[in-house]
């Protein structure tokens, strides 16, 4: 089991770096945190990673059992235009997910939290790294006429709201975000990294074991806090409460729900040999890890709460409360516990997008009685977001007939994926060339 | 194996299993603990500790790792370092199916060697682990009260 690790060509690296400096000012103190935190771990590595020892032969689909490509012209030609997405979407994520951390990252409350979270930030710039090194160690030239300067310049250009994913277009709103954002929405990557294992194409197969094995800690940095403050909720002035993270659920699940794509599709993937699971197959996992997730949570709240009662009498009393969704000795469902909304809920792509779907799963005729269920479940701080007020009117405009259900699921806030040029100049693009060992010092990018 | 028995690599989701077969074990509740080694081990290497699933609920934990250098033993080992069954599950083989997955990815990882440390007082996990193949080391433990 081993590893070739790389780096980008230098105009590539210029890039990503001058990137960081504007989006990711707190890299610097990566090294400092994991020498306190992560004493003994191996060192945080900006690089390439492909695992070795992978399987060599088609594992899915309609090429079943024949050689992996090596190259993107030896890929099933819409296989390869369908990979080329997943990337840009995959470095989409890994980028837009730094730009959200760190817009509350100062806000942790706990310094543990914080330096886990700094490290989430930091391997995350390592898979943007990673999708980077995918499109430019290749020749993409038979898929697509965008060359792999501009592929780059799109990704890098992409900023909280012009994301490919719903999920990365949000704000976060406190350091509550950072973590349920790591417990819910990074638990929809580790399913995708997984179903791209069995990738036809053999380097993007190889890329995911490692980036897999790191994202394992992502989930932990989302799980174990929230566990940690539940068992606080139960104390005397918690500062987070119960209903604080269940706002914070109900904003996240739902879009975390629709990073999977439409319910009805995915097959066209599996039949590509891209993944090896449909939309609704992963999805369905997905939600039962989520079930497990918030019963462990109420778990430690409902133990953390009663200290008196032995585990087998705490676990019946959180599993009546569950079932009967009432209240028992003061445990109350509705207003103590954790709970995933339905399906349905909020959506706003898939099968049920636009649906009027209640957080139980009952239906709305009545859309301004649905708009207010939605935003008595949201953060407060969220409710009064560009994205929220957007989903309202589009909301409104499906429920009169003035607005096209297929108009209002393409439609996002803010839409401004092309054209983002870095901040230093309005002119100045990320990916530019870089003079070699003999020329001069480039000066556009302090 | 047992039938209806699944080994598979120890996720986050296993805290609250984890502590719980650590609770009928020792009567102790110790989230805390287990969150800190759980995480301890998915950030060095997500794929080394080990679960044991009977019929999908979790039964048996074991968690351990490859490391080098330690006490001046440059070799690559792969240590076996905590591990605990559901009494209530017992007699189905699962620490051997732990235990051998738990090996084959130190081999992979490139050890040749496995180590653990039993206490002197704890006979039956000494007797379990010597039905597994562990010899005695020629190693000393040697400690101070402080």
């Amino acid at each position: 089991m081993g590893e070739i690790r790389s780096e980008l060509p230098k105009k590539y690296q210029a890039a990503v770096d001058h990137w960081q400096r504007h989006n990711f000012p707190e890299y610097p103190q990566v090294a400092k945190a994991w020498d306190k935190y992560f004493p003994k771990d191996e060192p945080f590595c900006l690089c390439a990673k492909l695992q070795t020892d992978m399987p060599t032969h088609v594992e899915v689909g309609d090429r079943k059992g024949q050689p992996k490509a090596l190259q993107p012209k030896d890929l099933d030609p819409e296989a390869a235009k369908q990979l080329l997405m997943i990337i840009r979407a995959q470095a989409s994520t890994e980028y837009g997910s730094i730009q959200q951390h760190h817009g509350t990252y100062e806000r942790a409350n706990d310094p543990q939290d914080q330096a886990w979270v700094l490290r989430v930030m930091a391997e995350e710039f390592r898979h943007g790294y990673q999708m980077i090194h995918l499109l430019t160690s290749a020749d993409w030239s038979p898929v697509t006429d965008t060359k792999p300067e501009d592929m780059v310049e799109e990704i890098l250009s992409m900023q909280t709201g012009s994301h490919v994913l719903a999920a990365f277009n949000l704000e976060y709103d406190s350091f509550v975000d950072n973590v349920v954002f790591a417990a819910f929405i990074d638990r929809v990557g580790k399913y995708q990294l997984t179903m791209q294992k069995v990738n036809a194409y053999a380097p993007m197969a190889a890329s995911m074991p490692p980036m897999l094995k790191e994202e394992a800690f992502h989930l932990a940095t989302g799980v174990i806090p929230m566990r940690r403050w539940a068992e606080k909720a139960a104390g005397p002035s918690p500062l987070v409460d119960m209903p604080a993270l269940q706002r914070a659920v109900s904003k996240w699940f739902c879009r975390g729900l629709e990073m999977f794509g439409d319910e009805r599709g995915g097959e066209t993937n599996v039949r590509l040999g891209l993944k090896d699971l449909t939309n609704r197959d992963a999805q369905d996992r997905y939600v039962e890890e989520c079930e497990q997730m918030l019963d462990d949570v109420n778990k430690r709240y409902v133990r953390a709460r009663f200290p008196s009662l032995s585990r087998e009498d705490a676990d019946a009393l959180y599993a009546r409360v569950k079932a009967d969704r009432g209240t028992v000795d003061g445990l109350s469902w509705d207003e103590d516990l954790l709970k995933l909304p339905h399906r349905g809920f909020f959506r706003r792509r898939g099968e049920f997008a636009f649906q009027m779907i209640g957080f139980d799963g009952e239906k709305f005729d009545d859309v301004e009685k649905y708009v207010a269920h939605v935003l008595a479940r949201l953060p407060e701080a969220y409710r009064a977001s560009v994205d929220v007020s957007h989903w309202a009117e589009m909301q409104r405009g499906v429920a009169s007939g003035k607005v096209e259900l297929k108009a209002a699921i393409r439609s996002m806030p803010r839409l401004a994926r092309v054209g983002g040029t870095c901040p230093c100049a309005n002119s100045v693009r990320w990916v530019v060339e870089v003079p070699g060992p003999s020329g001069e010092a480039p000066t556009l990018h302090p | 194996m047992a039938q209806g028995l699944r080994i598979r690599p120890l996720t986050e989701l296993d805290v609250e299993p984890v502590t719980r077969i650590d609770e009928r074990v020792t009567g102790k509740y110790r989230p805390d603990v287990w969150e800190t080694r759980v995480v301890y081990y998915i950030r060095r290497d997500a794929d080394s500790s080990q679960v044991a699933e009977l019929d999908g609920t979790v039964v048996g934990f074991m968690l351990g790792e490859v490391r080098g250098g330690e006490f001046g033993l440059d070799e690559p080992t792969g240590w076996v370092e905590f591990f605990g069954v559901d009494p209530a599950a017992r007699g189905r083989d699962i620490g051997r199916g732990l235990l051998e997955a738990l090996l084959s990815h130190f081999r992979s990882r490139g050890a040749h060697l496995a180590r653990t440390i039993v206490a002197e007082r704890d006979t039956e996990i000494a007797g379990f682990i010597e039905r597994l193949g562990f010899e005695r080391a020629p190693l000393r433990a040697y400690e101070k009260r402080l």
